[in-house]
């Protein structure tokens, strides 16, 4: 067989980290881009890169499953690594890479699998019959004003009957993710205007105008199960995360491993006891979907410890790295790179270790830079960077795909998510001493079109760096 | 604001063109159907029915799309060395030098008379619904505006944002977008006529309908 060449179908940083895990494993890639991202520095890498055949091509869009299967074949590519968003959890998109005429290793799970458990919906039914708990709600899409409400008087009811003071839900979009069409109903009599705005948002952004309805659990805090299987029934962890700290729209913005700590904070149950059973539960749900790549399980747990699982991602999530750095691998110093374990299980290699493998050490912090108003709700900022420079330290890591040697014209067509930084101490504190410590070494200048000077979340980063692992 | 028609219309008359770059709307191998210099001809028919001259074909995953002109005109500057060939997106093909016609006259100098709401940002654009839903029943011109009223949804960094109308009070005389598309920073997205307004705007209208034809 000759030597496996890596579509990269997607942008940003993810697109860097996968362009060097292919470089790791010594595979060929080939990036896409649209015109909007034509300075993005993943393009920049793979056009200049020698070799001996065309590494960049530009298509209309991410989204279009046609463009980037045209590319794969233009290209020779073997594979199609879909990053996270876009196709990652697109079990039409795996499932036409692998049935075609040419076929393709989708770099993620079996298409079977991302249909089992891509689906909130499903994988709450699933989850039910395992007696792994889920969040109240409905346990599919609606599409019926009539039954949406009904389904929201129920859970206002059952909330009530509960003695909770405020109860309130949530209105998601089915085919939603990543924190996006989102939105929380206080009373019934505001249910119907919610519900037609997500159905719209939905009908618009993916499609589908499919919404769920679920209780929306307060004073909880957010954890993650970050798991690796392969095509030969492995199964093992990279412990869990939390991820807490969002915007005003659900999205997340510092994450920390693992997910409680009890040396640094006091909490009303056993935390070892409840991060020990939601990895049981998620291994559980992960050996008997026959789970056959990286994946992560996230999961509310309430201020008494009781735990709800949400939804599986099917794919590599932006936090994988914090996972790998407080993980080690036969005593090694050096952490795993789990986007390089995914390519290797889907192109059918066996872990090549097992959980008694694994040990944990010291925490990790992701900080995710956006170009964001925090104090007027998160509004995406626009404009151009100028500069942009940041510490050089072994305990840190930054990806972006902002050029430092030249100005940065932010896309308006995506997130303003522009940077990550990845942050190891030997402890929680240190962790976080560190973070504290990188965010103030780090300059960002740019200038929008009313040449006002640019905004980002960098201030709000710092600010809730004491809060993470805190209810 | 009044403007000054003759420098306008003598400025349209002494070029009277726009080239319009046709460009690949995704990947895919391309065959052109039109030679240097051709006179291609855009819709027509009552309702523009009829497609216009066919350009170009481009085929990409065994689906084959035939792409006509949308407007009429010249060909100029062809890329002969694609033809046959795997092109990526936004592959300048050749361009379409378009002779303006009175109506398109018209649109061009109402800019300058309708009250502009322009776009905030780059961004996709769709009308609010309720403005939507009101210029469905009713024709645009009596579609009326006023402060204060969400008229835009701007699609902006994935998140949807409303945009309400600050300015005078007036029809909605021309949306100058079709919902879901990329608007430039600064371009005209509504063109509002005041009431005080309508019958210089019917003026101008008229007189560029007259004069245009000398």
């Amino acid at each position: 067989m000759g030597k496996e060449r890596v579509l990269i179908a997607n942008r940003g940083e993810i697109a860097l980290r996968i362009i060097q895990a292919c470089k790791d494993l010594g595979l060929d890639y080939v990036v896409l881009y649209t015109k909007e991202d034509e300075f993005s520095l993943h393009v920049r890498i793979a056009q200049q890169e020698e070799s001996g055949f065309k590494k960049a091509y530009r298509v209309a869009n991410y989204k279009d499953p046609n463009e980037i299967f045209s590319v794969a074949d233009e290209a020779e590519c073997t594979a199609i690594h879909p990053g996270y968003g876009f196709f990652s959890e697109n079990y039409g998109f795996a499932r036409r890479a692998a049935m075609r005429n040419r076929p393709l290793t989708f770099i993620g799970p079996r298409w079977e699998v991302i249909r089992d458990l891509g689906s909130k919906i499903n994988t709450k039914r699933l989850a039910k019959d395992l007696n792994v708990p889920v969040i109240p709600g409905s346990d599919g899409s609606i599409y019926n004003e009539l039954e949406a409400e009904g389904v929201a008087e129920e859970l206002f009811f059952l909330q009530k009957e509960q003695g909770i003071q405020h109860p309130s839900i949530l209105v998601k979009a089915s085919a939603g993710g990543g924190g996006m069409g989102i939105e929380e109903v206080c009373h019934l009599d505001a249910f119907r205007r919610t519900y037609r705005r997500i159905q719209n948002y939905a009908k618009r952004q993916f499609g589908d105008e499919g919404v769920l309805i679920e209780q929306c659990l307060r004073d909880y805090q957010h954890l993650e199960v970050q798991l690796l299987c392969s095509s030969h029934a492995e199964v093992v962890h990279f412990g869990t995360r939390n991820c807490t700290i969002q915007s005003a729209g659900r999205q997340k913005r510092v994450e920390v491993a693992p997910g409680f700590d009890s040396a640094v904070c006091e909490y009303a149950f056993d935390a070892r006891a409840v991060l020990d059973r939601i990895v049981k539960y998620s291994v559980r749900l992960a050996k008997h979907a026959g789970y056959d790549n990286i994946g992560t399980w996230e999961w509310i747990v309430s201020r008494d410890g009781s735990p709800y699982l949400m939804e599986v991602n099917t794919r590599i999530q932006v936090e994988n790295e914090i996972s790998a750095c407080i993980s080690r691998l036969n005593g090694s110093n050096e952490p795993p790179n789990l986007i390089r374990d995914q390519i290797r299980v889907a192109l059918g290699d066996r872990l090549g270790f097992t959980q008694k493998n694994i040990s944990f050490e010291g925490t990790s912090i992701e900080l995710r830079i956006v170009a964001e108003d925090t104090k007027r709700g998160f509004v995406p900022w626009c404009g151009t960077i100028t500069r942009f420079d940041y510490p050089d330290e072994p305990w840190a890591r930054l990806y972006s795909h902002v050029p430092r040697d030249t100005p940065y014209k932010i896309p308006t067509e995506y997130d303003p998510n522009f940077a990550l930084a990845i942050i190891w101490g030997q402890d929680t504190e240190q962790a976080k001493e560190r973070a504290r410590q990188f965010q103030n070494r780090t300059i960002i200048e740019g200038k929008g079109a009313g040449d006002e000077s640019i905004i980002t979340n960098l201030e709000y980063l710092y600010d809730r760096i004491d809060d993470v692992l805190q209810f | 604001m009044d403007i000054n028609l003759n420098d306008l219309l003598r400025r349209y008359r002494s070029h009277p063109f726009e080239d319009y770059p046709v460009e690949t709307p995704h990947t895919g191998v391309v065959f052109l159907k039109v030679k240097e210099g051709q006179t291609v001809k855009g819709p027509g028919g009552e309702w523009l029915h009829r497609p216009g001259t066919m350009l170009y074909v481009i085929e990409r995953e065994r689906n084959v799309k035939r792409t006509t002109a949308l407007w009429s005109g010249q060909v100029s500057g062809i890329r002969l060395d694609i033809e046959g060939q795997f092109v990526e997106a936004g592959e300048l093909l050749f361009s379409i030098r378009h002779q303006l016609d009175k109506e398109e006259i018209i649109d061009r100098i109402l800019t300058q008379v309708l009250y502009i709401l322009p776009a905030p940002q780059r961004a996709r654009y769709f009308l609010a619904p309720e403005i939507s839903a009101r210029m469905e029943k009713q024709p645009k011109e009596g579609v009326s505006v006023e402060s204060g009223d969400d008229v835009l949804i701007m699609s902006l960094m994935k998140r949807d944002t409303v945009i309400s109308y600050e300015g005078v009070p007036g029809a909605l005389y021309k949306v100058y977008f079709k919902p879901g598309d990329t608007v430039e920073q600064g371009s005209p997205l509504l063109g509002i006529c005041p009431p005080d307004k309508l019958r210089y705007v019917q003026k101008v209208i008229q007189r560029i309908r007259t004069e245009w034809e000398k």
